[in-house]
């Protein structure tokens, strides 16, 4: 979601980068076109150029949809039960027509009927569970750990029936992300954790077309289910995609963070249009095992410092919104806003505030340092990972915001490897992080605060970085998890905010955007403000979503 | 060795450090003729060496240019904050804007003046280029004529730091190393071009020791009971004045374009303002597209300038050993 | 031949040397296989906690003590089995450096082969003209061009031939559909995709061959053997030529064998700007992502190929001056 691309180079590494594999694709021989770079651009309307998939720098030919490096397209050849769309949590049927929870501990996904596999082979419910048995025979397949939530699994009729291991509400909306492979192919397969998939075989709208290290095509599969609502023809997807080459070569679709976007995107053609909605929150995370920061007063007191919306307009260059302490992606998620907390949770910069704040946590000015009881001046270390040009950005303008109010903040950017391993072992004293954009109320706040996660400082952790510890929010979160009344799911999500907004366990900023670049010049009916029912992310599922909802233009 | 890393390593193209053996001088016959002739006996006072040092290389003009060069440099690092109209990190002006009267240079995309920040970003690489070529030279000259005077055993045992230091690919070494001292700023980045710089000097300094260790006046002095350490850095020193000073600013050329590789790719301080930063800020942003060329070509330019102002002035120590490649004489 | 011996021990030793601080060095860096492989992920949005697991289990990131790795790695380079790659999970990383190796050598091997020619051709003229036109204007752009950092030459360019004239391809090694072959067609494809990159390497390596031929000759010139090849009549191109030129150019050779040596290293900074599918465009990525086993396997190779080069010239110097040889 949020951070760029704009990395140190643009449209770099997708998720993990694949290399150059001129080997394995020589089999192929042919000339190259007189046209480059050019081609694509969908001169006859049903052609699709996108930058959705960078090779680094030539692509690696890998289909496997569980390998960390397969091509980022592998989510449209294949597809799972349901898709969530991550702006607001909305789930459109897939592969399953229905879902069904009787109980919080079972979920009941009716398989969709009449669908084939690209080679002409029925689609049925034991494909679905050939899948799951997979994941569950091979764990390093299970990126999305379903079979922690999966008690068993067994077929009755069209439907697909799934035990869980205890009351889980939730776990449906993970589990439904798994992509489905067909039995009749993978049964074969030895080690599916090493297999690359060259030649794959799916449900989904799009088959594998020519395949070249430098740029490869999708056919739209035309025995598709919906094949009726896919109106491109072919996807164009080239292993360059710089900025300068998104700008002149006339794509339809690019995910980038673009300086200037207007003068630069826009400007380039007729129908050339952008989006970008937030799609996740980056914060200040404090290390609350250690003071000031276990103290909620300290906490508020950095968050009434802050001045937002410049905070947000240095860091991405006025292109996102500041974000408010509720954890909510707004306006995204507005329809589960807590309608008590004072602005909809946005907080202003008070520096009066800022003081109070901090002299109840035991902190006064002096001079012109914040000094604690025994006058020892504050200093604080940010830590921001090297490369991620925005974060650094923001993290600066905190840096300078602090100062004001006599705290002296050194930043420290590890690589961000390192910056991880930081962030999982609890080794900082206030660090940049992201949170939120799953589309799941429970999943984000869960992540966040869930202490189903807490680890000691030292010892790694996966989830909640800054350690927060609080019995009652484990409770609310327990509810949530358990309880099917949506009501009540509402009630404690607005719980959740309030939490968020008084203990402030983390400082949320600004809003990460999700970069969408778009060409109505061939195609229309992209998501957009007014009808955001998708993501401009080109990754995971949210392009099965954008691809069967847009419209061939004139 | 095409890339930086060859640069890195001080195969920095110029003129003294020969074609990297460094064995230029075992064919001239004539090394401590000329400038700085010293010999045994009675060595003239460091300061008048130097007087002369100096009188030499302002002869020559390509060395007067480079001299010339350098010191504009220096002087805007050195008043940087008098002759810079904003701070380099003030980012509270427009952003992408072209040049106007109150910014020559227009801003970034961040809302920063240029020209403030091409001024500030001399101070680091003025900084690492004196710093950095000074501490690589340092090692070079410690090791390297050790080397190159002693035989045997010790004299293999530097042989093997030397030669593992030049076989290591020096651009992904400066790389891991960043990765590893990351948040050391401009200390670690000076540490890491020194290690990853010194090695080429080194093997220069010791052919050339070698080729006098077997001169007459080295035997005399062994013979009269001189020590080791006393024979290596009073004898023969001396005599490798213009060779070293070439060494260093052969190491600080090297390393200011070391640094700015390094800014460049990110893996120096981002948010400190040099000129390798500047061009990965430019980058990142796309300079290109928003018609900011400035941004790419200035920062760049002035590496390159300050670059050719030490090489400049290498061809006037050249001359200072040997008389040969002073300038305005023919053959 | 006690010589050559002594040599090849010293050899070996580096060697060793090498391979072990290969293997010290990357495991210094902070941060795991698997944090690098979650932070690229993390760029694209919430990582699930399963995930974290999962990738662990796949890449096989070696959690053992750190002697048994270094032991089992040592065997490994004696096969020169090096394993898989952590990035391009799942290919084995001799795959990925024999599809890299090619593209870096034919480029960066004929530029280097060719800025030395010519860097070396031009030095000659330089100071056989000293004081001419021909002089200083190949010894000013030289030093002024040897000044330029690769990137920025390469992206000055990219921008002007590349973007505003649009004469040559900005990235990749040939066109969008084209797959490697030895055709005709192919190589001029990739030819005309080597262009940029090939001249931004000559460029910024052309000066310091001219400048060192260019002192070397002129040093050769002084010697007493051409000043009497002179006295005896002979034409002063023979005596530039046969006898300056052809002694001037041995400690220049040594040069270029190094270079040549490094060539196997490729050009990291050009090639990443071009987006060029070499060796140093696999290392940089190998170095940002942590992956182990392929950073191991091009250190070793850029090191022994490095190393090789240096025995080389040092045995080959032995021999044809006899001075350098104690």
């Amino acid at each position: 979601m949020q951070r760029r691309r704009r990395s140190r180079w643009p449209l770099f590494g997708s998720a993990l980068g694949v290399a150059a594999l001129l080997a394995t694709s020589a089999c192929t021989v042919d000339v190259p076109t007189e046209d480059d770079n050019n081609d694509g651009g969908g001169a006859d309307g049903t052609s699709m150029l996108l930058a959705a998939d960078n090779g680094s720098p030539t692509f690696d030919r890998n289909f496997n949809p569980y390998s960390p490096g397969k091509r980022t397209t592998t989510t449209l050849i294949y597809e799972p039960l349901f898709v969530t769309n991550t702006l607001d949590g909305t789930e459109t049927p897939f592969l399953a027509s229905e879902k069904e929870q009787p109980d919080p501990a079972t979920v009941i996904f009716t398989i969709r009927e009449d669908v084939t596999w690209s080679d002409g082979e029925a689609f049925t419910p034991d494909d679905v569970v050939f899948t799951f048995d997979l994941l569950k025979e091979f764990p390093a397949l299970d990126t999305n750990g379903v079979w922690a939530l999966i008690e068993s699994i067994e077929v009755d009729g069209q439907d697909v029936v799934i035990h869980l291991t205890g009351d889980n509400v939730p776990a449906a909306a993970i589990i439904q992300k798994t992509i489905i492979v067909p039995e009749h192919l993978w049964a074969d397969v030895e080690d599916p954790t090493t297999y690359t998939n060259e030649d794959p075989v799916g449900t989904g709208p799009y088959a594998l077309g020519e395949f070249t290290p430098n740029e490869y095509t999708l056919e739209r599969n035309e025995e598709y289910w919906q094949v009726e609502n896919v109106a491109a023809q072919e996807l164009i997807l080239p292993a360059s995609n710089t900025q300068l080459d998104v700008v002149n070569n006339g794509y339809d679709w690019a995910y980038a963070f673009m300086s200037d976007v207007e003068n630069t995107w826009v400007a380039a053609a007729e129908g050339n249009t952008f989006w970008f909605p937030p799609g996740g929150t980056i914060a200040l995370f404090p290390n609350l095992t250690m003071a000031p920061f276990d103290n909620p007063e300290f906490r508020l007191g950095l968050s009434a410092a802050l001045d937002r919306d410049r905070i947000a307009d240095v860091a991405e260059e006025g292109y996102v919104d500041a974000a408010g302490m509720s954890g909510l992606l707004l306006p995204n998620q507005e329809a589960f806003l807590n309608p008590d907390l004072p602005d909809g949770g946005a907080v202003a910069q008070d520096v009066d505030a800022a003081l109070t704040h901090f002299e109840a946590a035991g902190y006064t000015m002096s001079g012109d340092q914040l000094v604690d009881s025994a006058g020892t001046p504050l200093a604080l270390t940010l830590t921001t990972p090297n490369g991620w040009t925005d974060w650094l950005r923001g993290a600066t303008e905190v840096q300078t915001q602090l100062a004001a109010v006599g705290i002296e903040v050194t930043l420290n950017q590890p690589q961000p490897a390192a910056y991880q391993q930081e962030l999982q072992n609890g080794n900082f004293q206030l660090s940049m992080g992201s949170f939120g954009g799953t589309g799941s109320i429970y999943e984000d706040f869960s992540r966040l605060l869930s202490s189903e996660f807490l680890q000691p400082v030292g010892t790694t952790t996966t989830a909640n970085f800054q350690r927060y510890s609080d019995p009652d929010t484990d409770a609310l979160l327990a509810e949530l998890r358990v309880t099917l009344d949506e009501a009540r799911q509402l009630e404690i999500a607005q719980e959740l905010q309030t939490v968020m907004f008084e203990q402030a366990p983390v400082i949320s900023m600004f809003y990460g955007g999700l970069w969408g670049l778009f060409s109505e010049a061939n195609f229309t009916g992209w998501p957009s403000e007014e009808d955001p029912y998708a993501s401009p992310a080109t990754w995971d599922a949210n392009p099965l979503l954008v691809l069967t909802n847009i419209e061939a233009a004139g | 060795m095409t890339e930086k890393e060859a640069t890195a390593q001080g195969e920095a193209p110029e003129p003294t450090q020969p074609p990297p053996s460094g064995r230029k001088n075992a064919y001239n016959t004539t090394v401590d003729g000329g400038g700085g002739l010293v010999r045994v006996g009675a060595p003239p006072s460091p300061l008048t060496v130097l007087g002369r040092a100096a009188g030499t290389i302002w002869s020559v003009p390509k060395a007067r240019v480079g001299l010339i060069l350098l010191a504009v440099f220096v002087l805007a690092a050195v008043f940087a904050p008098l002759l810079a109209p904003y701070a380099p990190t003030d980012n509270s002006f427009a952003r992408a804007e072209g040049g106007s009267p109150a910014h020559p240079l227009g801003t970034t995309t961040a809302g920063e003046d240029v020209l403030s920040q091409l001024i500030y970003g001399s101070r680091v690489s003025v900084l690492v280029g004196m710093v950095a070529g000074f501490g690589a030279t340092l090692i070079a000259v410690l090791l390297g004529m050790s080397w190159g005077y002693t035989r045997g055993f010790a004299a293999d045992v530097i042989n093997f730091f030397v030669n593992l230091f030049l076989v290591i690919p020096g651009l992904p070494l400066m790389i891991v190393l960043a990765a590893y001292l990351q948040g050391g700023g401009l200390a670690m980045i000076i540490f890491v071009v020194v290690i990853t710089g010194w090695a080429w000097g080194a093997r220069v300094l010791r052919s050339q020791t070698q080729s006098l260790r077997s001169r007459d006046f080295i035997t005399a002095a062994q013979f009269s009971g001189e020590s080791s350490f006393r024979i290596v850095f009073r004898e023969i020193l001396p005599n490798m004045t213009s060779l070293i000073t070439g060494s260093f600013f052969g190491a600080a050329t090297a390393a200011i374009l070391a640094e700015s590789g390094l800014s460049f790719l990110g893996l120096g301080d981002t948010a400190m303002v040099s000129w390798g930063s500047m061009l990965f800020w430019a980058q990142n942003s796309n300079a290109i597209l928003t018609g900011q060329w400035v941004l790419l070509f200035a920062p760049g330019l002035c590496i390159a300038l300050l670059a050719t102002s030490l090489t400049l002035i290498n061809f006037g120590v050249d001359g200072l050993s040997n008389p040969r490649l002073r300038e305005g004489k023919g053959r | 031949m006690r010589y050559v011996l002594r040599k090849i021990g010293l050899l070996l030793l580096t060697l060793w040397a090498a391979v072990t601080l290969n293997f010290f060095l990357p495991r210094m860096m902070p941060g795991s296989p698997t944090d690098a492989a979650i932070a690229k992920l993390a760029q694209n949005g919430p990582v699930s906690p399963a995930t974290r697991a999962a990738i662990e289990a796949q890449l096989g990131v070696p959690t053992g003590n750190i002697w048994d790795q270094y032991v089992t790695y040592l065997g490994n380079v004696l096969t020169l089995d090096f394993g898989v790659s952590y990035t391009f999970f799942p290919q084995s990383v001799s795959d990925l450096v024999l599809t890299a190796l090619p593209w870096t050598l034919v480029m960066v091997g004929v530029v280097t082969i060719v800025a030395f020619v010519l860097g070396t051709l031009l030095g000659v003229l330089a100071a056989w003209k000293r004081g001419t036109f021909l002089d200083s204007l190949p010894t000013l752009t030289g030093t002024f061009t040897s000044a330029f950092p690769y990137f920025w030459t390469a992206l000055l360019l990219l921008f002007f031939l590349g973007y505003v004239l649009q004469w040559f391809p900005t990235s990749g090694a040939y066109s969008a559909r084209a797959t490697p072959n030895l055709s005709a067609a192919f190589i001029a494809d990739a030819a005309y995709h080597a262009v940029l990159p090939a001249v931004t390497i000559l460029i910024t390596s052309l000066g310091g061959w001219i400048l060192g031929m260019r002192n070397t000759m002129i040093n050769t010139l002084g010697d007493d053997y051409v000043t009497f090849a002179e006295a005896n009549g002979l034409k002063p191109r023979a005596v530039a030529l046969k006898y300056a030129a052809r002694n001037a150019i041995l400690p220049n050779l040594t040069g270029f064998g190094l270079a040549l040596g490094g060539v196997v290293g490729g050009s990291l900074l050009v090639e990443r700007v071009f987006n060029y599918p070499g060796v140093g465009y696999l290392l940089y990525n190998a170095v940002t992502n942590q992956d182990f086993p392929l950073m191991q396997a091009l250190f070793l190779m850029i090191t022994v190929s490095v190393l090789v080069a240096n025995f080389i010239v040092d045995v080959l110097y032995g021999y044809l001056d006899p001075r350098t040889r104690r």
